[in-house]
């Protein structure tokens, strides 16, 4: 599982196989191409949904697992050196001691004589050791491509060598200990947030034939658009997004669909977010695996070795309250086992294994230029001729 | 009694409440301060009202609509004049439309009170220091007090746009008057001269287009419009708002009741901008767009079908009528066919086809004019939002409703109601395995023959549109079975909804029907016999190079009966709530 990846994750346009980072102006010739009609179909679509592939299972925790917010509090305060009475008490109170005074839970660290923050100083306040999980499985990816003692297994495709160590890392959590369709509460709302507050992300399918097996490009792009929303509160089908030309998040791989399941060669990820949450998300030796619905969505998982303070990031961000977690334990679980990137000067691994779920919505992407790259694909839209749109001057504004 | 008779005796008696229920007026404890000088001026001036109901058979009211209500006080006024919403019951259409309804509208007590608060809200937003010296135009001699003279310039200018007339002496007397009376009593020159304005607001020759007739020399037996009467038809007809200062010229001179002269003024009126605004308040009533009010969808089921949607449909429509019809002066019967139209973000993933978006968030929601592919199946205004989805059910299609529409909006065919103990279980029906489209249950339903003979009438067109569901998503299978839109009419076969689009757009009723509609929208009347034989006959002139909006409307305003008036009785607010029903 402790394997090392040696390439770094540099911000970039990568290409799958490519030996590193292209320039930026190789990168913006390289996304006009990425879509040339060189396929007979290109289908666009707007993620909808994504958040850490969770696998509640009873066998995760044996010791009763890390607690939720309650619990999580406790333990702070007996880490601060109130007793189990006086901790009960001050939750109960809302976080005020007998003396009247709040407790203030974020500045528990110390740091050269100072009391710190503990999400920016996650060392400053001993190591809680976090229960983690001890299961058979969890979704993922076998990105070593070996299957060794610890590993997991998925529990849908019953692969095994699973490595998901952020899994390991968060699966003791009460609010990870869900199963799809419950999406981690904590992740709900920060994506809930994130959709409305910055760009959507993109991705398209392109192939001769996306109704049979066969090879694909996938390609991943942010939009210049944020996403528009359904009835339903999702992503609304058929909407319409315009590219962003910048090559940092344009991700281009070689696919494949096989049994309507499309999947990727591993290679790098990079995508540009925004929001105060998802400020990114890039993984090296990207893995997917999505299932073409017939309603013309796709769902499913990507994942890959993933910067672990990006996520440590997400988390702090939110902070423990609303995160439902505690920072030191977090940060040094993930510091334990992270498996991948070591730093040349430490041997310390930057990264961790990680999957996520997510969900796409049929959806148009065009250039800057207005030129439509790919089409929103519906499957009870079928047998309709393919449109063009012709853009013209207002003519009574 | 009549509605309005109560309404003008408690008014007259000061309590400004109006009418309970069963004849009692309201707001039986005595009010002060300016609504009980108010009240019974305004009950007074209303009370003007029912003599001319009950014994002028040549005077012609029809009732101002919120939007010629709003569009009035701003051309006077200026839009910096806010007008709250002015909600009225909903009328009730005649001659399938509402703006003949109007004619027979009379103003309940709940209506009125309203009217009287937005006279109150505009009158004092006219007299606010910061507009007065550009509105009023005098400097009264003392702010704490009346001053007639002053009052009297704002009033007589008002009263010529708002009465759509010069006012008479004894109006001018009446109005000074109670800009004298308020002014004293409250001791502000700002609050008489408010009051005033404000009684104005509630006068009937303000909120209905009265329109008065002479003997009509030309034509025995029929009565026609005086100057100014003819200048409000006319104006509200081609610009649905109240003549500007060079109609009311025309017609202060005599110009109008030339034929000259009036074709004077059309030149000039066709071409304004404004024939925009009476082009989209005509095609919003001919289309009934007034449903989109109660208009609802399952989003459950169709998702796609927001907020968004249903605001931008009815604009969707209007946009492609001007443009088609104003600015490019097409035939209208090429509506039902054009591949042009213009869309929003949210429409456009509604029908699944691309659109670029380049608006900020938050931003204005941009309209891109927008051609579909000549292979689209969406064409023409019977694809859109506005039809397809008015005339569906919240969770299905519905063959029979879009099949009505077709019948009566666009060939002026009545169909009947169904009757009243008809089984509808079969059709509703939607999870039945032998029945999987609407065609079959349909077919199935139909095979009663009380059913049969409507249903003959409205399915084969509406079954055409199946391709389409009831938020007008494009869709093949309904059930996992496919759809057959195959359909006929007057004998005519088609398959789909541009095969019946191109059927309607060569059957002459569709022209016909839109020259009655917009004859009767003008006069607010339906035509009788001799108009009939007239409309008839343009039809005959137009069928060879089509009807064309400018000309149609320059043909019906020179017609020999446009400003003729037929005597015909008002209802009573008990019929018309009968009549929507």
């Amino acid at each position: 599982m402790m394997m090392s990846v040696r390439r770094s994750l540099l911000p970039g346009a990568r290409s799958a196989g490519s030996a590193g980072s292209l320039s930026a102006l190789g990168a913006l010739l390289l996304s006009s191409l990425v879509v040339a009609p060189a396929y007979a179909e290109t289908r666009g679509y707007a993620i909808s949904l994504i958040h850490t592939a969770t696998y509640s299972d009873p066998a995760n925790c044996p010791s009763g697992g890390n607690g939720g917010v309650v619990e999580i509090k406790e333990r702070i305060l007996r880490s601060m050196g109130y007793s189990a009475e006086q901790s009960k008490q001050i939750i109960a109170n809302n976080g005020v001691d007998e003396r009247g005074e709040r407790v203030d839970l974020r500045r528990r660290g110390q740091l050269n004589g100072q009391r710190v923050d503990v999400h920016s100083f996650p060392t400053s306040a001993p190591d809680p050791h976090i229960e983690t999980p001890q299961g058979r499985y969890a979704y993922g990816f076998n990105l070593d491509g070996q299957v060794q003692p610890g590993s997991f297994e998925d529990p849908e495709t019953g692969e095994r060598g699973i490595d998901n160590q952020m899994w390991r890392v968060l699966g003791c959590y009460e609010v990870y200990a869900v199963r799809r369709p419950v999406v981690p509460y904590n992740e709900s709302i920060a994506w809930d947030t994130a959709m409305d507050s910055m760009p959507a992300w993109l991705l398209s399918v392109s192939g001769d034939d996306l109704d049979a097996d066969g090879d694909v490009t996938v390609t991943f792009d942010r939009a210049l658009n944020i996403v528009m929303r359904d009835a339903r509160g999702g992503v609304l089908a058929g909407s319409s997004y315009t590219i962003d030309a910048d090559p940092r998040s344009h991700s281009v791989f070689k696919g494949h669909i096989e049994n309507g399941v499309l999947t990727i060669d591993p290679g790098d990820f990079y995508m540009q977010g925004e929001s105060q949450f998802y400020a990114v998300l890039r993984f090296q030796h990207t893995q997917l695996r999505l299932k073409m619905n017939p309603d013309g969505t796709l769902q499913g998982l990507i994942g890959g070795y993933q910067p672990w303070m990006d996520y440590y990031y997400y988390l702090a961000i939110r902070g423990e309250e609303t995160g439902q977690v505690d920072m030191p334990g977090v940060y040094n679980a993930m510091k334990r086992l992270a498996d991948a990137d070591p730093d040349p000067a430490t041997g310390q691994n930057r990264a961790i294994s990680a999957a996520y779920y997510i969900e796409a919505a049929p959806a148009f992407l065009t250039t800057m230029e207005g030129r439509t790259v790919a089409r929103a694909h519906d499957p009870r839209e079928a047998g309709r001729p393919e449109t063009s749109v012709r853009q013209e001057a207002a003519l009574h504004e | 009694m009549s509605d309005l008779i109560r309404l003008c005796t408690c008014l007259s008696r000061g309590l400004p409440g109006g009418v309970r229920s069963g004849g009692a007026c309201r707001h039986e404890t005595k009010q002060c301060g300016r609504s009980r000088l108010f009240a019974p001026l305004a009950g007074a001036l209303l009370c003007a009202l029912v003599p001319w109901q009950a014994s002028e058979a040549t005077a012609t009211l029809v009732r101002l609509t919120p939007q010629e209500y709003q569009r009035t006080i701003n051309d006077v006024f200026g839009s910096a004049i806010h007008v709250e919403a002015n909600k009225v019951q909903p009328g009730f259409r005649d001659e399938g439309l509402l703006a003949v309804g109007e004619r027979k509208l009379t103003i309940t007590s709940a209506e009125l009170e309203q009217y009287e608060k937005l006279a109150q809200s505009i009158a004092s937003q006219v007299v606010d220091p910061r507009r007065r010296s550009i509105l009023v135009q005098c400097t009264p001699a003392s702010e704490q007090g009346p001053d007639d003279a002053c009052a009297k310039s704002f009033l007589e200018r008002a009263g010529l746009f708002l009465f759509r007339r010069p006012l008479k002496d004894s109006e001018t007397r009446t109005f000074v008057s109670i800009q004298n009376e308020a002014g004293q009593r409250l001791q502000s020159f700002n609050a008489g001269l408010g009051t005033a304005l404000a009684r104005m607001l509630v006068d009937p020759e303000f909120l209905f287009r009265i329109e008065r007739s002479e003997v009509d020399p030309a034509l025995p037996g029929h009565a026609q419009l005086d100057a100014w009467s003819r200048a409000s038809r006319l104006s509200f007809f081609l610009w649905d708002a109240a003549p500007d200062a060079e109609l009311l010229a025309a017609a202060r001179s005599g110009e109008l009741l030339s034929e000259a002269g009036l074709q004077r003024q059309l030149d000039r009126m066709l071409q304004s901008p404004r024939m925009e605004d009476g082009m989209r308040t005509f095609f919003t009533d001919m289309l009934g767009f007034d449903k989109f009010a109660t208009l609802s969808k399952d989003t459950v089921l169709y998702p796609k079908f927001t907020k968004n949607v249903q605001e931008d449909a009815r604009e969707q429509t209007l946009r492609t009528i001007v443009d088609q019809l104003l600015y490019k002066n097409r035939e209208y019967r090429d509506l039902f066919v054009t591949r042009e139209t213009f869309l929003t973000p949210a429409l456009a993933a509604l029908y699944g086809v691309p659109l670029p978006r380049s608006q900020e968030l938050g931003g204005a929601v941009p309209w891109v004019a927008y051609r579909y592919s000549d292979e689209d199946p969406y064409v023409g205004i019977l694809s859109q939002v506005s039809f397809l989805a008015l005339n569906s059910h919240p969770a299905r299609t519905s063959p029979t409703l879009r099949g009505k529409a077709l019948r009566e909006t666009f060939l002026c065919q009545k169909v009947p109601a169904p009757p009243a103990d008809v089984n509808f279980k079969l059709v509703q029906d939607t999870n039945n395995p032998q029945y999987k489209t609407v065609r079959q249950r349909l077919t199935a339903h139909s095979s009663e023959a009380m059913c049969a003979g409507c249903h003959k009438i409205t399915d084969p067109m509406g079954l055409s549109m199946e391709h389409f569901t009831t938020v007008a998503g494009f869709r093949t299978a309904e059930n996992g079975a496919p759809i057959d839109t195959t359909g006929s009419l007057n004998g005519k076969g088609f398959d789909g909804l541009e095969e019946l689009a191109q059927v309607l757009r060569n059957d002459p009723a569709v022209t016909s029907c839109l020259i009655r509609r917009t004859y009767s929208y003008g006069t607010a009347r339906q035509p009788d016999a001799e108009e009939r034989k007239w409309l008839a006959n343009l039809q005959t002139e137009l069928a060879g190079k089509g009807v064309r909006w400018r000309e149609l409307m320059r043909h019906i305003a020179l017609s020999p009966g446009f400003f003729t008036v037929l005597a015909e009785q008002p209802i009573t607010a008990q019929a018309r709530d009968a009549a929507t029903r």
